[in-house]
């Protein structure tokens, strides 16, 4: 019999519902609700210029550097300014450090929380599961919360203060360095390495990067420290409890060129482009529209490229829309970003032979993530020894008066894209497209499912009163909506939505 | 030494309260081993002033602990009592407060939290930077 159940997600980022038609204990049909507006687009109109680098890290407490990033190379692509060797350096190091402490808390602190649920009590690695990931005191969501605590003071130390630092300008960074500061910056890095390598992988990172095969994979998982990591333990539960067989979606992967350097620390970039049915395209920024037929938007009449459409809420009475999120597209196509997506788009061989039994799945989201520090932090060593102290880490850009830029980033979550024009001095058009926004949208002008609409699709629902499934698969994707109210409540609860004016 | 940790966003109307009284406690003489602490929404990253403190006084708006309006201290034994909230943005202080026994910070250190449920005028706030100020030094 179908029925259809309407969620209330917690453990994402702000607010969010999922709603889902069940038939025969398996989803048939699910909408992603993007329940609050907040206008942060709308309140950069008429400011200055280089407002954005303070108002849009307020997006996010959790990726406000890279909102931070997007702004100034919305900026920088607006006027032609070049950005200095060692501001480069320095941005792709905040933002790994802005990725290495996302990663390991999600998965540890949101992610992990559900396979404590009651629903798998029967499970044999279910008290394992408890014993590691039970909310508050569980052993790897205390060491998580220890080990990551370090991070963000790189951010602090090099740009300031985190969350919300605004040192990263058009031109480089508004601050200097001293030796002592890095050397402080790369002992904290080395710190969470050695956690990381010791209760993450089980393994040195080297080792992690021998591995990639799937035959490897088992191979590697059979060797005691590694079966005992949790990255281990991640991959054996996953297997039992079935999350390696639930979350595929559209299968069209998208992320954003990224970590592009020259010489020596060029490598490990993140290519950036399109992947989807064995063929991997160049990313082309000209490719991306937002589409609002299901969205509480007014339509502007100009076309869906960012830089033409504009934020105007709008919930006329007959309308078919659900949601606040706009529907982005990569040429009208709805592409699934994150780690996954880097992986998949930058033909990692172990991730390509990963995928192809089952296609992707909540499983290999989580893999994705986990490992991603085991890529980042050899990079970001070599970032921080590239480092010329006698050489500028600031230049100026210039003026910015006329024009239109757009800057993306590849953060955390994934593509994240700032546009913006300028008139006078002042921002006339301002539009944000976050990770997000691409895989929580809702169905498109075509009727056709967002990212994670149609992940939850065939998704096994054993109980619609405790559909734990369900949220496997949306908190795969580590949603980040906006950020609610929070205060010490006696009873847990949030303290309900803020109305800022939209997202 | 002990710190008053003054948590919230000051952009944010019905969350501004950790930071007001922080702005208060500014204009303050602050006593000798107290020290202030602008906590902002670092959530899990306040971990380090529980770590090196003997006591730890957190500023916050609260919800249900007393009436609307009502300025209250609430001791750690009744914050350990409220319901647990799930890991998430608007969670992240109060997920810190509730791990802190399996971090050992609890009960080495003293962790008492002051607040008031609703906004806040001034005579509330400096009301409130006054009563943080008397248990960090008390």
């Amino acid at each position: 019999m179908a029925e259809t159940i309407q969620m209330a997600l917690n453990r994402v980022e702000g607010d969010l519902e999922v709603k889902v038609a069940i038939d025969d204990g398996r989803v048939t049909d699910a909408w992603m609700i993007g329940t609050m507006y907040r206008g942060i687009e709308k309140m950069m109109a008429g400011r200055a210029a280089l407002d954005g680098l303070v108002i849009t890290p307020r997006v996010c407490g959790i990726c406000s550097t890279s909102h931070l990033l997007a702004a100034a190379r919305a900026l920088e692509n607006l006027s032609g300014a070049t950005v200095s060797y060692n501001g480069r350096l320095l941005r792709h190091l905040v933002l790994g450090a802005e990725k290495l402490q996302n990663d390991v808390r999600h998965v540890a602190l949101m992610f992990a929380a559900d396979l404590t649920n009651k629903r798998y009590q029967d499970k044999a690695l279910y008290q394992e599961a408890v014993k590691r990931f039970q909310p508050f005191s569980g052993k790897s969501v205390i060491e998580v919360i220890q080990a990551s605590k370090k991070i963000p003071e790189i951010i602090a130390i090099l740009g300031g203060q985190w969350p919300h630092s605004s040192f990263i300008v058009p031109g480089g960074i508004t601050s200097e360095p001293s030796g002592a500061d890095l050397r402080q910056c790369q002992m904290l890095l080395s710190e969470f390495r050695r956690w990381y390598e010791k209760s993450i992988l089980g393994c040195s990172v080297e080792r992690w990067q021998q591995v990639k095969s799937a035959a490897q994979l088992d191979s590697w998982l059979e060797e005691e420290s590694h079966f005992e990591s949790d990255l281990g333990f991640l991959i054996r539960c996953g297997r039992e409890f079935g999350l390696d067989r639930m979350g595929s979606g559209h299968e069209s992967f998208l992320a954003v060129p990224e970590h592009g350097l020259p010489g020596i620390a060029s490598g490990g970039a993140v290519i950036g482009g399109v992947a989807s049915q064995d063929n991997i395209t160049e990313f082309m920024e000209e490719k991306i529209s937002e589409q609002i037929r299901y969205s509480h938007y007014q339509d502007t009449g100009k076309g869906g490229h960012p830089m033409d459409t504009a934020t105007r809420p709008s919930v006329p009475g007959d309308s078919k829309a659900y949601s606040w999120c706009k529907a982005p597209r990569y040429d009208a196509q709805a592409v699934e970003t994150g780690p996954l997506a880097e992986l998949l788009v930058n033909e990692d061989p172990l991730f390509q032979e990963l995928v192809q039994p089952h296609g992707s799945s909540a499983l290999l989201r989580e893999l994705a993530r986990l490992t991603r520090p085991a890529r980042l932090l050899p990079l970001m060593e070599g970032w921080f020894h590239d480092i010329d102290m006698k050489a500028p880490f600031y230049q100026s850009p210039g003026e910015f008066i006329e024009g239109e830029g757009f800057g993306l980033v590849q953060a955390p979550r994934g593509f994240l894209g700032h546009w913006l024009q300028l008139s006078r001095g002042r921002i006339e058009h301002y539009q944000i497209i976050a990770p997000t926004t691409w895989n929580a949208s809702p169905r498109d002008d075509l009727a056709k499912r967002g990212p994670i609409e149609e992940a939850l699709i065939g998704t096994p629902v054993q109980d619609p009163e405790n559909p734990v499934e369900v949220g496997h698969v949306v908190r795969s994707f580590d949603l980040c909506m906006v950020c609610s109210v929070h205060a010490v409540t006696k009873n847990g609860s949030s303290l309900g939505r803020v109305h800022f004016g939209a997202v | 030494m002990n710190k008053i940790v003054c948590a919230g966003n000051r952009f944010c109307p019905e969350d501004c309260f950790g930071p007001l009284v922080y702005d208060r406690l500014l204009l303050e003489t602050i006593p000798p081993g107290v020290e202030v602490i602008d906590g902002g929404l670092a959530g899990l990253d306040l971990l380090h002033h529980f770590e090196d403190s003997d006591r730890v006084v957190v500023v916050d708006r609260v919800h249900g602990f007393g009436e609307p309006g009502e300025l209250l201290t609430v001791m750690w034994d009744e914050i350990a009592q409220s319901k647990a909230v799930e890991y998430g943005h608007s969670a992240g202080l109060q997920y810190l407060l509730l791990c802190l026994p399996a971090l050992g910070i609890i009960p080495q250190v003293e962790v008492i939290l002051v607040g008031q449920d609703g906004s806040a005028d001034e005579a509330a706030i400096v009301a409130a930077a006054r009563m943080a100020l008397e248990v960090a030094d008390g």
